[in-house]
């Protein structure tokens, strides 16, 4: 647990309980938080500025969460994205390293998600 | 049709009556001497052809061996007696032959061979008597018929369960997948929130009545992600991904998978030097699954062996055996199958998984009959060494 305070994470899961816990635990980590339930609620929060972290959900309704990495990440490339998933097969991971981001699958090992976040 | 079983149906259906079996018990000091020559063309037409050769893969060694089992064969063929113990042991043949992956039209015109040399013996050699030719004529070719008969059987049994199995495996995939992905979410709920619990509840979570509930959570969410993750795995049928691998290595961390309890005793005989090329963690799975397997039909108190080496022919046979209650002959035919279960909380999946590894491998597993507990043979091809 650090001062990170300065760091925003933008939190991305349809299944809201998911999100707010996530991001109950990154702020006891430390960061700012804010959380979407779609990829399209999120786009407006990361575009054109927003939170330096993006963690996201890959099977999301509607925008993937891989595609909202990549339309993020075009606009801003210093974005760090987590993309994480239940779907652990090559392609989903493949999806998400092509768009940009780091891969987790779920259940989150939040010990793996800091290190990855802490690193940005 | 009343309720015959399947021997006693078509022995009705070809007339093989107990004047059948006398007849052929007739022949048997008459045709002993014919044996050996029988066998020996048997077997040379085999070695000529390429595509019945392959399904002998031990050389010389092995022909020789299959050379006595025929002559066996034949001899308890004439001799009798023709009952439902005689139809189990054929029946075992048949699967044999099954195992080996001898093409059916093989195993058919090497049957026809041994009619026509064994009525050549009937025509030639014995006597004039044209009634007793005809009559123990008749016998050879309906115990011939019949042998031909339950071959089939057991080619026609294989092929259906393994469709089955294909069947069932995929429709476990698909439901699988989408459940086990589904109980991902509301799991990593739970998890998260047991986190947070933690450290809202700081000094207090270190309470016993409190960490006993904490840790209890914690625990069963551990084993419902297993639970998910081995289901995923079995719906995700990945190729084998080969690598040399120590049999007794293998063996040892697959005792360790199945958390054996303690009073569970593991005995291995495996040479050290035994290497495989084979895909670790899947064969692992297959050794952790019957050991655990064992381990419950002895309610875990009892003793395993395994006993690994490569015999002559180059294949490498491990043997998997327990002091348990065994397998009853009614199951064995099914146990392989998937969603077929003996035990009260099995999911029928297991050993479904161990034949789908196995056979993906190029490799079999079978179950050996037994007085003294279960026995399992799993098989894996020479191949390239290790």
């Amino acid at each position: 647990m650090g001062t990170k305070s300065s760091n925003s994470v933008l939190v991305v899961d349809d299944n809201q309980d998911l999100a707010e816990n996530i991001a109950e635990i990154l702020v006891l980590h430390g960061y700012a938080v804010v959380i979407a339930t779609s990829a399209e609620e999120a786009l407006p929060k990361a575009l054109p500025q927003g939170p330096a972290l993006l963690v996201t959900d890959f099977r999301l309704p509607g925008i993937s969460g891989a595609e909202l990495v990549r339309q993020v990440r075009q606009r801003r490339r210093h974005v760090r994205a987590v993309v994480i998933s239940a779907y652990t097969d090559d392609r989903t991971v493949a999806a998400a390293r092509e768009a940009g981001a780091d891969f987790l699958p779920k259940p989150v090992d939040f010990g793996a998600l800091s290190r990855i976040l802490d690193a940005a | 049709m009343q309720n015959l079983t399947f021997f006693a149906n078509i022995k009705l259906y070809v007339g093989f009556t107990d004047a059948s079996s006398a007849a052929l018990r007739e022949l048997h000091p008459i045709a002993v001497p014919f044996f050996q020559p029988i066998v020996d063309d048997f077997y040379a037409a085999i070695e000529d052809h390429p595509g019945a050769r392959q399904a002998i893969t031990g050389g010389a060694a092995q022909i020789e061996r299959l050379k006595q089992t025929l002559i066996r064969w034949m001899d308890k063929m004439l001799l009798g007696p023709h009952d439902e113990d005689y139809y189990e042991l054929r029946a075992r043949i048949g699967r044999m032959h099954v195992r080996i992956a001898l093409p059916q039209q093989y195993m058919l015109t090497a049957m026809d061979r041994i009619r026509v040399r064994l009525l050549d013996v009937v025509r030639t050699r014995i006597g004039d008597d044209a009634a007793k030719v005809e009559r123990i004529g008749t016998a050879v070719n309906q115990i011939l018929d019949l042998e031909l008969a339950i071959m089939l059987e057991t080619y026609r049994e294989d092929l259906e369960s393994k469709h089955r199995n294909a069947e069932r495996l995929a429709t476990i995939g698909q439901f699988a997948a989408s459940i086990g992905h589904e109980l991902r979410n509301p799991l990593g709920v739970v998890e998260s929130s047991l986190y947070l619990l933690r450290q809202h509840l700081k000094a207090e979570a270190d309470v016993p009545a409190v960490k006993k509930h904490l840790d209890r959570i914690g625990a069963e969410v551990v084993r419902a992600n297993k639970t998910i993750h081995d289901l995923l795995d079995l719906a995700r049928n990945r190729p084998p991904q080969r690598r040399p691998t120590s049999l007794r290595e293998l063996v040892d961390s697959a005792a360790e998978a199945a958390l054996l309890p303690a009073a569970m005793t593991l005995h291995a005989s495996i040479p050290p030097e035994l290497t495989l090329n084979i895909d670790p963690d899947q064969t692992r799975q297959v050794l952790a699954n019957l050991f655990i397997n064992s381990s419950q039909a002895l309610k875990g108190r009892g003793q395993i062996w395994v006993e690994g080496e490569r015999s002559a022919d180059g294949d490498v046979r491990v043997r998997v055996r327990d002091d348990g209650p065994g397998i009853p002959a009614e199951d064995r035919g099914r146990v392989f199958e998937a969603l077929y279960t003996t035990k009260a909380k099995g999911s029928g999946l297991g050993l479904a998984l161990c034949r789908r590894i196995m056979e993906a491998q190029g490799g079999g597993i079978e179950i050996e009959q037994r007085s003294d507990g279960a026995s399992f043979l799993l098989t894996f091809p020479a191949g390239e060494p290790g």
